[in-house]
This record gives structure tokens, C-alpha cells and sequence, in this order.
């Protein structure tokens, strides 16, 4: 994690933009000595800030990496709790990893476990999630809802809306759901959540809401076999998005739709939900435990299964894998 | 209240579809109670209640003579089987969802019959609109019985494993 003085002088150095900071202004507005300023200008420099030092003059951000530090996050929080409590490092196997072990220590709501790259990523079922540097949004959300265990799978659609919403917002792609939750442009993947519950019977413990994003992912990096079925905003968009600003936005967007669920239950979500699908009206295959099930995906069920119309009349669909 | 035959049966037929259990209504003096049966719950037919009896390896009392000392009721050995049998503590599913015996399809499960669980322990996945929810044992013991298989869909409620508490 990085120290709060290094982000304040990180501030410093970026409101100055171009122009020289002196050492003697940053040791007086931090209140920190000299020789503490030169430590963490060093430790700036080894997470891959250019800064110039110039005698008089003092010093000037030259280069700014793509980072996601919270260094870097935390100037464009808007949120009240989400991602006010952060964990970064530059590289881990897996921030769901993380985020339980850190929910079992007892981390508060909105605490989030964010990296650059994860080296083991996990999706469903411990399948791995493609995870390259630098390139997307890698992240994991402590929650502790005050709901029944039963209504808990609504928290996936919830997270699917939220992310969807403020993905069409900020990038002006064309983003839709698959039920339950896994997001789409133009039949390809973009982003997938991972919802996990640690609970007794009838109370929920915590849940850790994991979400990765293919933002600037480019073509080379998208290994041959997932070319068919994944993409990422900066090919379907023609440019590339700054990850803290879309962070920001995710985080602030999750907040206000996760607090809105908890106050007015989940037929708000369930009507949002129902806009931003991209499969109602459509005739699809449900491989159900039971056996695959043909129909028309007419829409979502107030606890949030997808119901099918089949010819054997209207089915809810707990859990499923959809083929469209 | 009044309440018509067909009003009625449709009542019995959502309760009978849905995970409810027990449904009771009581509106100006008419009471309305549906209650399902246990046997409702989708055990399969093979797991009748004598079968975890017969199982026992080392039954020393000869199979026959158990239904004529049951009806006597002072004898002491079925009492002891019937408090083995309370004894046992059914982990039940939180949830609608599919219920799975390990962490992906290439690795062991969870737990096993034999295996000692303590109150943290996970024992099973189950999982609906793909949260994953990971059960655990919340009691100590030994697990003697896994009711269901891998991948099968189960109701809020259903026993998922027996345990024999310590």
C-alpha cells in the first residue's frame, strides 16, 4: 500500500503540472524534512514516476505510468465507503484470494483488494481468468449486506447493472448482459463477475464481489483461444480508457446501486437489470442440472431467476450456463 | 373469509411448487395450513428410513427380531438406534441453486463420507445466478452420509449431508 504522504506529494507534483515544485514548499505543505521528501521521491521513481530534480528549481512530474494505485484512485473517489479502504500491490496471484482473507480478518464493507496483474486470476469453478498487466480492471469488493442468504444471488445481478450502466456511460460502447451477469459487447466478453458468500444459514458473513475488466487489453495480449469469445473496450472502442477514472466511476455507480437495493429491495434492480439485457425476446438454450432447456428469455423473476417460456409453459432458471 | 375450492387448490399448487415448507394463513377465524411432507423433499426412493439401518456393518442384534422389540416400547435397543438417528445433524442448502462437491470439476471434494468436519469447515458449493456460496459444517462431527451429487439442483432447505455431531 502506498504511504499517505507519498500520495499528497504525488498531488503536489500533479496540481503543478508542468512547473517546478521547490523542496522547501513540499517539506512546509507535508510537513515532513528533506531527507524524507528525496526517500519517497526514490520510491516514486521505482513504481515508474519520472520526476525531475533540478537544484533551486525542485521537482517536476515528468511521466506519469498507468497505474492503479491508490495514489492514483483516491483523487478521483467520489464514493462514501466503496474503495475507501484499499490494498494494492503491483502484482498478486488472485484479489479474491486476497479479499477473503482479508474479509475473514475483518475488513469493513467496500474494502477493495486491487492490482495491476494477477498472476492466477480465478473465475468460476477456479477457471482462470486472463489477467495481463497494466491492461484492466482487476478487483475485489468486501460487502457484508444485511440480507437473507436465500436473496443473496440478487448481489450478482445488482453488480452486473452497476458495472454495465457506468461502462455505457463512460465509453459509449454498446454493453448488455448475458444472465446473470457476465457483460457483452457484440457477443463478447468484456467483463466478468464473480460473486462469493461465506455465510451460516440464514445470515450473511461477508461476500467478496470480484469484477474483472478487458479495458485496455490489446489484440496481442488476447491469448488465441479466447479471441472468439473475449474483447476488451479498447478494441471495441478504437482508443484507450483511463482505468482510475473508470474505477472511480464503477465504485461510485456500485455504491449507489447496492445502497438502493438495500433500501428498496430488488425490483428497482430487477427493472434496470431487464433494460440492460441483452437477450430478452430471444430464443435460448439453458444448460440447466436437470438437462438443457429450450425457450424465449422473456425476462427476470422478482428473485431474480431468468425465466424461460418453454413449451411445457414458464420456467424460472436458478442456475444455468446460457448458449444464445 | 370465504374461500373458494379453486382458490383453494391454486393455493396448494403454488405452495407445492415452490421451496416453502409450511404456509399458514389465517384470516377472519378460516386458518389455512399447507404443510408438505418430508418425504416430499427429493430424497431419492432408495434412501428409505431403514436402509441406514441395515447399513450398519456391525449390527450384532439378528434383523428380524428389530420391528417386534420397536413395538415393544421399553426395550432399550431401538431407543438407541432412534438416538443415533436424531443424533445425526442434516447440514441443509441456504438456497435454491446447484450443489457442488468441490472447488472445480478436476478436484477432490470437499468433503467425503468418513471425513471429519469442524464448524468452519466448507463441505459443498452451492450456487444460484453464479454466486458461489460456500457452505460450511457449522457443527463438529463426522460426516456418515453425502445425500446428494454433484451438480444436482437443490430446494432451500434440502439436507445436503448428514453429520454425527461429537
Amino acid at each position: 500500500m502506498g504511504s499517505p504522504i507519498r500520495e499528497r506529494m504525488l498531488s503536489l507534483l500533479l496540481e503543478r503540472e508542468d512547473a517546478f515544485l521547490s523542496g522547501e514548499e513540499i517539506s512546509r505543505r507535508l510537513n515532513c524534512s528533506r531527507t524524507a521528501i528525496w526517500k519517497h521521491i526514490k520510491e516514486l521513481r521505482k513504481e515508474g514516476y519520472q520526476i525531475e530534480a533540478r537544484p533551486k528549481s525542485g521537482y517536476r512530474l515528468v511521466y506519469r505510468p498507468d497505474r492503479v494505485a491508490p495514489e492514483e484512485l483516491k483523487p478521483h473517489l467520489r464514493t462514501r465507503s466503496f474503495g475507501r479502504r484499499m490494498q494494492y500491490q503491483e502484482c498478486v496471484p488472485s484479489t479474491q484470494l486476497l479479499a477473503h482473507e482479508w474479509a475473514k480478518e475483518g475488513a469493513e464493507e467496500g474494502s477493495l483488494v486491487i492490482t495491476e496483474e494477477q498472476t492466477d486470476g480465478k473465475g468460476r469453478m477456479n477457471r482462470i481468468w486472463h489477467s495481463p498487466p497494466h491492461s484492466g480492471i482487476w478487483m475485489s469488493l468486501v460487502l457484508r449486506p444485511p440480507i437473507p442468504v436465500t436473496e443473496a444471488p440478487q448481489l450478482t445481478l445488482m453488480a452486473s447493472v452497476a458495472v454495465t450502466r457506468t461502462l455505457r456511460r463512460e465509453t459509449g460502447l454498446d454493453v448488455t448482459i448475458k444472465w446473470p451477469n457476465d457483460l457483452l459487447v457484440g457477443g463478447k466478453k468484456i467483463c466478468g463477475i464473480l460473486t462469493e458468500l461465506r455465510g451460516e444459514q440464514d445470515r450473511v458473513q461477508y461476500v467478496v464481489l470480484g469484477i474483472g475488466i478487458n479495458v485496455n487489453v490489446t489484440p496481442d495480449f488476447l491469448p488465441k483461444e479466447l479471441e472468439s469469445i473475449a474483447t476488451s473496450l479498447a478494441i471495441e472502442g478504437g482508443r484507450t480508457f483511463q482505468r482510475p477514472l473508470l474505477i472511480a466511476a464503477i465504485l461510485k455507480e456500485l455504491e449507489e446501486v447496492y445502497e438502493g437495493y438495500l433500501d428498496h429491495g430488488f425490483e428497482p434492480i430487477r427493472i434496470l437489470w431487464e433494460e440492460a439485457a441483452g437477450m430478452l425476446g430471444r430464443i435460448i438454450t439453458a444448460q440447466t442440472p436437470e438437462g438443457p432447456r429450450r425457450g424465449e428469455a422473456v425476462g427476470l423473476a422478482s428473485s431474480g431467476a431468468l425465466l424461460l417460456k418453454t413449451e411445457e409453459g414458464t420456467l424460472p432458471v436458478y442456475s444455468s450456463d446460457i448458449q444464445i | 373469509m370465504s374461500m373458494k375450492m379453486h382458490e383453494l387448490r391454486e393455493l396448494i399448487r403454488l405452495v407445492d411448487e415452490s421451496s416453502i415448507e409450511e404456509f399458514e394463513l389465517d384470516n377472519d377465524g378460516t386458518k389455512v395450513v399447507i404443510k408438505k411432507a418430508l418425504s416430499e423433499a427429493p430424497v431419492a426412493p432408495e434412501q428409505q428410513p431403514e436402509q441406514p439401518v441395515q447399513e450398519r456393518p456391525a449390527a450384532p442384534a439378528p434383523a428380524p427380531s428389530a420391528p417386534r422389540e420397536a413395538a415393544e416400547p421399553r426395550e432399550p435397543e431401538p431407543s438407541v438406534e432412534q438416538e443415533e438417528e436424531t443424533d445425526l445433524h442434516p447440514i441443509v442448502s441456504p438456497m435454491v441453486g446447484t450443489f457442488y462437491s468441490a472447488p472445480s470439476p478436476d478436484s477432490d471434494p470437499y468433503v467425503d463420507k468418513g471425513d471429519t468436519v469442524e464448524e468452519k469447515t466448507v463441505v459443498c458449493i452451492v450456487e444460484a445466478m453464479k454466486l458461489m456460496n460456500e457452505i460450511e459444517a457449522e457443527v463438529r462431527g463426522e460426516i456418515v452420509k453425502v445425500l446428494v451429487e454433484n451438480g444436482q439442483l437443490v430446494e432451500y432447505g434440502q439436507p445436503l449431508f448428514l453429520v454425527k455431531t461429537d
